[in-house]
């Protein structure tokens, strides 16, 4: 591993992500919000300053050596790019009053589209820094490189090892033979997706702004939502059924949407991880609407707030149109198991995506059915083609390291004084990037009461996650290290 | 022992036997000129085949096989079968048909592209790889090249098994006049309700008829006072519909239960036959195939199959699979020993139907002796194919049954036939029609069926009436 290659390419990404602080800047201006602009005006200054120094520091012969990027370095970028704009997303939120702690959890929370909150009190901020907490959402929903990628055209070579680093599920399709256009259709799709939620929820009755930062955080599967109460406080079956319809199609793979949009109807249904999210959608929306049908609630109510509870958490949204930790055990069971589910690989939706509980249930069958037909040649087959064993394997490694994750993560809440089944969701909702969990973090409560280590561990269970584990565990490893040296030469 | 119908190839004919007939009675006005590409197996069987009533050229450039045609009344010309010199020497001009049957795929098509721009023939190139059998699917491909017919013998020989195994329990199986009448042929066992009656009393539904019998090694077509034993091989020709009922009273069996199929060997012709047979209703497909990296292609194309990873000759992994209890086992390996090995195996494990390939024509026989019920070779598969496709003339040969011991043939009632019953008529001995094609209509005929001008007659008969039979039936 290079350093100055890390360091170098890093710094063009943070200095690209200055250039995105200036919308929060615009938003508080024009509500008059003189203080709060200012905040942003000199994150933006500080971001572009660090991404200049980190640009220069690489050297001059960093460029060039930047162009063939090694696989382990761009893993090093991708993880240290993320850290870095958390860390510098957070100083409008240290501006606004909170504590570092607090900040770096919010602002991780933001990047990632967790949805995740220590905010206790609604009111006191301004409109500035909702729209920045939604905005960063929807720029990591979809992955901000992979943005930088589309926009700046001489990332382009080096992007490769990025765009893979970063994108969701265990293959990332390339819909042209050029990164640079298939991030950039990528982007035009959710950029237009959004644009049409934000509509809808204003023609539903939301006000402007509010419309505006819903359709940011729902399409980026996060979760923030400027209303204390989240999606509970419009009181609208309209609003809820938007919002779920636009949640369904976060959680699908953008990928596939494109190709659908242009013609090929059928690849949606084709796919069989789409199918199966759409069935594991419709199945726990009738387990679920059965549970509340039972506790006594209207069958339209049930049915309603049943499909919104399931996409929002099958999503790893973290939206809530009900104080659901309000509910009978096993409604929130339901929910639960969720949880460990994700939506599409290449969507905004965070978790180990359903592909992946695909890959592992044949997997499984495969090896009873070897017991049976020791001999047998059995590969693990998807949409009808194989499944090359190196994928076989990163699955099943991915999902071991997913659930050790989340039990250490558990494991350290509850010790640092969380009840358990506090300490259990919060885990969970912070690696799958869902947002809340049941108990004392659940939807109309928040993080803030933790102990603040615990605050710090969950912000790197959000890194982890939405980096999808191995990325940021390989550099854990001492291997990762042992060759590092700074210069290319 | 033998079993196979099997469409008229040759193959397991005595070859100087048949061409002095020919001689003798030259009863063919159909005599066209037919040029052959290349003098190896096939070209040899099919020069065999055809040239007892046709112009035969063949042409190879290697002079070690001009010898073999020496036998034959062919002409045998030495050169490449490529160059629009060799083949104006031929004749292309006149010529109707060209048959491009080299070792050498690209050979075949250019011989096949020079043909036909030099004359207008129908031809016929053999491949030899896949790819080269997508041009079936597009017309304009095939036309580009000249080439009226692609036949790859590898994929013949999965689409005869294929047709073999389709028909449960019969041991053989065949189809003529476009599937209106079907041959099949049955092992009697002891659950039959046919076995030791006369063939008069057994009533067998109406559309159907007991054309030959095969007991030991005598062959004979059954008369209505013969009866039938435990143990004969009974060939039976009619309607799908009435071969359903006659299916019924000689296995003695009513529902048709799932089929077990292991198929030992996936090369050419295993993969193509698994990928027929994959997912097809009431069966269940297994492939044996050794190389490890071949059954990982197969298992990736295969949706339902199971592949094993193994030898086909391992007892221990056909004991632990359970291979014995399989209907019927199809073994294509390229090696004709371990074919036999194989099959043996399954039988001594309890393998109902046994079906394998062989390469070398001269096994054939041997293989049919110790036990195997239907050994079919490639080659054999494809030289009939072809056969079946140049048709011409009053008296067609569809098939030949027993290793020639029957014969199929298909006649056309001259004009100027005074129409009978037939009742009335006196065949000759050892000669049964088995269906009358009138039209769009197949008859399986009884007593009072007529026999009118312009009929298309399906005759049984053995080799030996061969002749006779033509002579009775065409002459007005």
């Amino acid at each position: 591993m290079r350093l100055a290659v890390v360091v170098h390419v890093t710094g063009i990404l943070v200095r690209m992500f200055s250039a995105t602080l200036l919308a929060p800047v615009a938003v508080a201006a024009s509500y008059r919000e003189w203080y709060d602009a200012a905040g942003f005006g000199v994150t933006a200054i500080a971001t572009l300053a660090v991404g200049m120094l980190m640009h220069r520091a690489g050297g001059p012969g960093a460029a060039d050596a930047a162009e063939q990027m090694r696989r382990v370095e761009g893993l090093g970028v991708v993880a240290g790019s993320w850290l870095v704009m958390a860390q510098l997303g957070a100083i409008p939120y240290l501006w606004a009053g909170l504590g570092v702690i607090d900040a770096m959890f919010e602002s991780m929370s933001g990047l990632t589209s967790t949805g995740a909150t220590i905010l206790v009190d609604f009111s006191a901020y301004g409109r500035g820094f909702f729209f920045w907490r939604a905005l960063t959402e929807w720029l990591g929903g979809l992955g901000v490189i992979a943005l930088f990628i589309a926009v700046l055209p001489r990332l382009a070579i080096a992007g490769r090892q990025l765009f893979f680093a970063e994108a969701s599920g265990p293959t990332a399709d390339k819909l042209t033979p050029q990164l640079r256009k298939t991030a950039l259709v990528l982007w035009q799709l959710y950029f237009i997706l959004t644009a049409i939620q934000a509509v809808a929820l204003y023609v539903a009755g939301m006000s402007l702004f509010d419309a505006v930062c819903h359709a940011l955080t729902t399409m980026s599967a996060g979760g923030f939502s400027p209303h204390p109460e989240s999606i509970a406080g419009y009181q609208s079956a309209t609003i809820d059924w938007i919002i779920t319809a636009f949640m369904f199609v976060a959680g699908a793979n953008f990928a596939l949407q494109v190709r659908a949009v242009r013609g090929s109807r059928s690849a949606l249904v084709q796919d069989e991880e789409f199918r199966a999210y759409a069935a594991v959608g419709v199945m726990a929306t009738v387990a679920l609407t059965f549970f509340l049908l039972r506790d006594g609630m209207v069958f339209f109510d049930a049915v309603r707030h049943g499909a919104f509870q399931v996409l929002t958490i099958v999503t790893t949204t973290g939206y809530a149109s009900v104080d659901f930790d309000l509910w009978s055990s096993q409604a929130k069971m339901v929910l639960f198991l969720l949880m460990f589910v994700g939506g599409c690989a290449g969507s905004a939706a965070g978790g180990p995506k359903v592909v992946r509980h695909l890959l592992m249930a044949r997997y499984t069958i495969r090896e009873l059915k070897r017991t049976l037909h020791p001999r047998a040649v059995l590969p693990v087959k998807l949409g009808g083609r194989v499944v090359p064993d190196p994928i076989m394997r990163d699955v099943v490694v991915f999902m071991l390291f997913y659930l050790l994750v989340f039990a250490a993560g558990a494991a350290i809440v509850v010790a640092l004084g969380a009840d358990l089944l506090t300490g259990i969701t919060a885990s969970i909702a912070c690696l799958g990037n869902i947002g809340p969990g049941f108990e004392n973090v659940g939807p109309m409560a928040n993080f803030a009461h933790l102990h603040p280590i615990s605050k710090i561990v969950l912000t790197l269970l959000m890194w982890i996650g939405r980096l999808e584990v191995l990325t940021v565990l390989v550099l854990f490893r001492f291997e990762a290290w042992r060759n590092a040296r700074w210069s290319a030469a | 022992m033998t079993g196979a119908t099997r469409r008229s190839n040759g193959c397991g004919e005595n070859s100087h036997h048949d061409a002095s007939i020919s001689k003798q009675v030259p009863l063919e006005s159909w005599f066209v000129r037919i040029i052959i590409v290349g003098g190896g197996e096939i070209g040899f069987a099919l020069a065999q085949a055809l040239s007892q009533s046709n112009e035969v050229f063949v042409i190879d450039h290697a002079p070690s096989v001009a010898d073999r045609f020496e036998a034959l009344d062919v002409q045998f010309l030495l050169g490449t079968g490529t160059s629009s010199d060799m083949l104006g020497r031929a004749g292309i001009d006149g010529a109707e048909i060209l048959i491009a049957c080299t070792g050498l795929d690209e050979v075949n098509i250019v011989a096949c592209a020079v043909g036909n721009r030099l004359g207008s023939p129908r031809t016929f190139c053999f491949v030899s790889r896949e790819e080269f059998l997508h041009f079936e699917e597009d017309r304009r491909g095939l036309e580009q090249f000249g080439i009226d017919r692609i036949v790859w013998p590898e994929a013949q020989l999965a689409e005869d098994i294929e047709r073999i195994i389709g028909v449960p329990d019969a041991i053989d199986s065949e189809v003529f006049a476009d599937g209106a009448i079907r041959l099949l042929e049955y092992r009697l066992d002891r659950g039959s309700s046919i076995v030791d009656r006369r063939i008069a009393d057994l009533h067998l539904p109406h559309g159907s008829l007991i054309v030959a019998v095969r007991r030991g090694e005598s062959f004979f077509i059954p008369r209505g006072d013969s009866v039938l034993a435990i143990g004969d091989k009974a060939i039976v020709m009619g309607t799908p519909d009435a071969l359903s009922d006659v299916r019924r009273e000689i296995t003695g069996s009513a529902e048709i239960r799932k089929q077990r199929v292991t198929i030992i060997g996936g090369g050419d012709v295993g993969f193509r036959l698994a990928e027929r047979l994959d997912g097809a209703e009431g069966l269940e497909v297994t492939v044996i195939e050794r190389n490890l990296a071949r059954g990982e292609m197969l298992a990736s194309r295969l949706r339902h199959a199971l592949v094993l990873s193994g030898d086909g000759t391992d007892l221990e992994l056909l004991e632990a699979e359970d291979i014995g209890r399989s209907d019927v086992l199809v073994s294509v390996i390229d090696n004709d020993e371990r074919n036999l090995l194989a099959s043996l195996l399954g039988r001594q494990l309890g393998v109902q139907r046994i079906i394998t390939r062989v390469s070398r024509r001269a096994n054939l026989r041997l293989f049919e002796r110790v036990g195997i019920d239907v050994a079919l070779s490639a080659r054999g598969a494809a030289v009939a194919s072809v056969l079946h496709q140049i048709t011409g003339g009053a008296t067609r040969l569809l098939a030949v049954v027993e290793q020639g011991a029957g014969r199929i043939l298909e006649l056309d009632v001259p004009p100027g036939y005074s129409a009978r019953s037939l009742r009335e008529m006196d065949p000759p001995r050892n000669s049964i029609i088995g269906a009358i094609l009138r039209g769009s209509q197949a008859i399986v005929p009884r007593g009072n069926d007529r026999v009118q001008p312009g009929d298309r007659l399906i005759v049984f008969t053995t080799h030996a009436e061969a002749d006779r039979v033509r002579n009775y039936f065409t002459r007005a």
